[in-house]
């Protein structure tokens, strides 16, 4: 197969500038949660830089993402690091997880994927990770946010135009900073374990856990 | 919406064309609609969403309004941003399914280069029909029970399209050396700005006069003047013009520098300007920044079982079904913008590109690997299966 030059391939080059090369420790960070053994979901994995990261720690699981090139990406990347078997990168939107068993994973991950998605895809998207993650099961999150502050987000819009502006024309990626963030997962019935917001206000990473089932 | 808010939407997103323009996404009502209502989908371009709104007024239906990042129908999906995915997401997360009885969704024509109608029957199990290229037609598609006639397939640059494709240059491209002449060379500014828009104007309006030479067989008029990709002819020219303007000087006497910089750099400009992808920002040719437009479309008869889809999605309507042999006609290569939309939708993969050299682009590359800003299809980076 050939593999063909296009946006995706400038993908993790263009998203360095845009987080200015922060995205990598915080993805290190989030990953200490995972355990060996532990069967993992990676949305929307791109060039699958959680997904591979879960799978050196001794996890198996799959990444989905609707993009064929960043597929293809991750997957020459697992297959370098011989970690072909134990992460499946399959082409599939967040729309199809009502396909995914109920209570079938340790821990989803999502790395910049939930600020591409619609607020109906949002929705849609914490229900059903509810409903895959087992009872104590962990959902990772690193993403851009909306600062809650009204002047930080003017401060931070001038700040990122221009990083904008570049990301776009490396790899027409143009993310949209989600609102409300750990309101929305606790609407959904997870409860917050950590949360970390940059200086800026404008990046979180969150760790939230399916409570475990109350019994008598 | 009213008028005024439709005027404003236009005036704006025709000044800022090439800039995406994200309208809400999700379910819009319009009128009454009931469980039989036809359900229709758009991408989330402003202009796009407000024109399908006012070409259905009066009627009842549903809109779905898909992600495609604030990016037009036709650019959207070429460049991979409104695929099946985007759709099947529509269909089952604004719960459009509750709403309706029936699983058809009629998707604008144009999409049909990124949209893979197969994969959004597989995984949703909708039914994809594929509807006019242009809004206003829509009514007329539906009265007719979704039929489409020859002409509602068919995207033409009318003179309209062209006066918006002249703003939407003229306008951005003359902001920058008109703000860089203002503050250094006042005199000059509105000259030079208005050179510009007369440029543009008479490149677009005079379209028609020398679009066929522009066509796959005379490619020579388009490689001097809308082909900045190859050659790089006009820099040449460019620099013969500077050499003319130096002698000049010096025959005259008048050869400071500023002088020599200031025509060198206003020169320098227009040579950009009127070299600029133009063709790309005609709805009848491929870019010129592509790669793609030297490919041909090529037709293997003996895996097409005449199902038509082709026929369908062709905005250029270079196929015709023979019902006798139950077979397609490939009509016209000639007019052929190499948009890829009848490879991504062949059920039987009886239709590829063939670049000059004879190389086959496969049918599932076309679908896979979109055309987006700086992209190439032809480029051979590696052959993964040996490494």
């Amino acid at each position: 197969m050939r593999i063909l030059e296009s946006a995706p391939s400038r993908y993790d080059r263009g998203i360095r500038i845009l987080t200015l090369g922060k995205l990598d420790k915080v993805y290190d960070r989030l990953v200490l949660r995972i355990t060996s053994g532990q069967q993992v979901l990676d949305l929307g994995s791109g060039t699958g830089a959680l997904a591979l990261r879960a799978a050196q720690r001794g996890a198996t699981g799959k990444g989905i993402e609707i993009n064929p090139q960043m597929l293809a990406i991750a997957r020459r990347r697992a297959s370098e690091l011989s970690l072909g078997q134990n992460v499946d990168f399959s082409e599939m939107g967040v729309a199809e997880l009502d396909r995914e068993k109920a209570e079938s994973y340790n821990a989803v991950m999502s790395g910049l994927c939930f600020s591409e998605l619609t607020e109906d895809e949002l929705t849609y998207t914490l229900r059903q990770v509810e409903r895959i993650l087992k009872p104590g099961g962990l959902l990772l999150v690193a993403d851009e946010v909306m600062p809650e502050n009204i002047a930080t987000r003017v401060f931070n819009w001038l700040i990122r135009l221009p990083l904008v502006v570049i990301t776009y024309v490396i790899t027409q990626t143009i993310s949209h900073a989600v609102r409300d963030l750990p309101q929305k997962v606790k609407a959904t019935g997870l409860s917050i374990e950590e949360l970390r917001l940059n200086r800026m206000g404008n990046f979180l990473e969150l760790v939230a856990v399916k409570p475990e089932r109350r019994t008598r | 919406m009213s008028l005024l808010s439709y005027i404003m939407v236009n005036i704006i997103s025709t000044l800022l064309r090439f800039l995406p323009l994200s309208s809400k996404t999700g379910l819009i009502r319009l009128g009454n609609p009931g469980r039989h209502s036809p359900v229709l989908l758009t991408a989330n371009y402003v202009l796009t969403v407000s024109r399908v709104k006012r070409a259905l007024t009066g009627m009842n239906a549903f809109l779905l309004v898909a992600n495609s990042k604030g990016i037009n129908v036709w650019c959207a999906a070429t460049g991979g941003h409104l695929t099946a995915h985007e759709v099947i997401s529509a269909l089952k997360t604004t719960g459009i399914e509750q709403l309706v009885d029936h699983r058809k969704v009629i998707l604008p024509q144009l999409a049909a280069t990124g949209i893979e109608a197969a994969m959004v029957k597989e995984k949703s199990g909708w039914q994809v029909v594929w509807g006019p290229v242009y809004a206003r037609d829509i009514p007329a598609f539906l009265r007719a029970g979704c039929q489409k006639t020859r002409d509602m397939r068919q995207v033409e640059f009318p003179w309209k399209q062209r006066l918006e494709m002249v703003v939407a240059w003229a306008f951005p491209i003359s902001i920058i050396p008109g703000v860089v002449m203002v503050s250094f060379w006042p005199k000059a500014a509105a000259m030079l700005v208005s050179l510009v828009w007369s440029l543009y104007l008479l490149i677009f309006i005079c379209f028609p006069v020398y679009s066929h030479w522009l066509s796959s067989k005379g490619k020579r008029v388009g490689f001097i003047f809308f082909d900045f990709g190859h050659g790089g002819l006009q820099l040449v020219l460019w620099g013969i013009a500077m050499v003319g303007l130096v002698i000049y000087s010096i025959l005259t006497g008048d050869h400071s520098w500023a002088f020599l910089l200031r025509w060198a750099f206003i020169s320098l400009v227009l040579v950009l300007v009127v070299s600029l992808d133009l063709m790309g920002s005609t709805p009848v040719y491929k870019s010129g920044l592509h790669e793609d437009r030297w490919l041909g479309i090529f037709l293997d008869e003996a895996k097409c079982r005449g199902v038509g889809f082709c026929e369908q999605v062709c905005p250029r309507n270079c196929y015709e079904m023979d019902l006798d042999r139950h077979k397609v006609i490939l009509l016209g290569p000639g007019q052929c913008v190499q948009c890829g939309a009848c490879i991504v939708q062949c059920p039987f993969d009886a239709l590829y590109f063939r670049s000059p050299k004879g190389d086959i682009v496969s049918p599932e590359t076309t679908r896979k690997f979109k055309l987006n800003l700086m992209g190439k299809r032809l480029v051979r980076v590696k052959d993964i299966d040996n490494s």
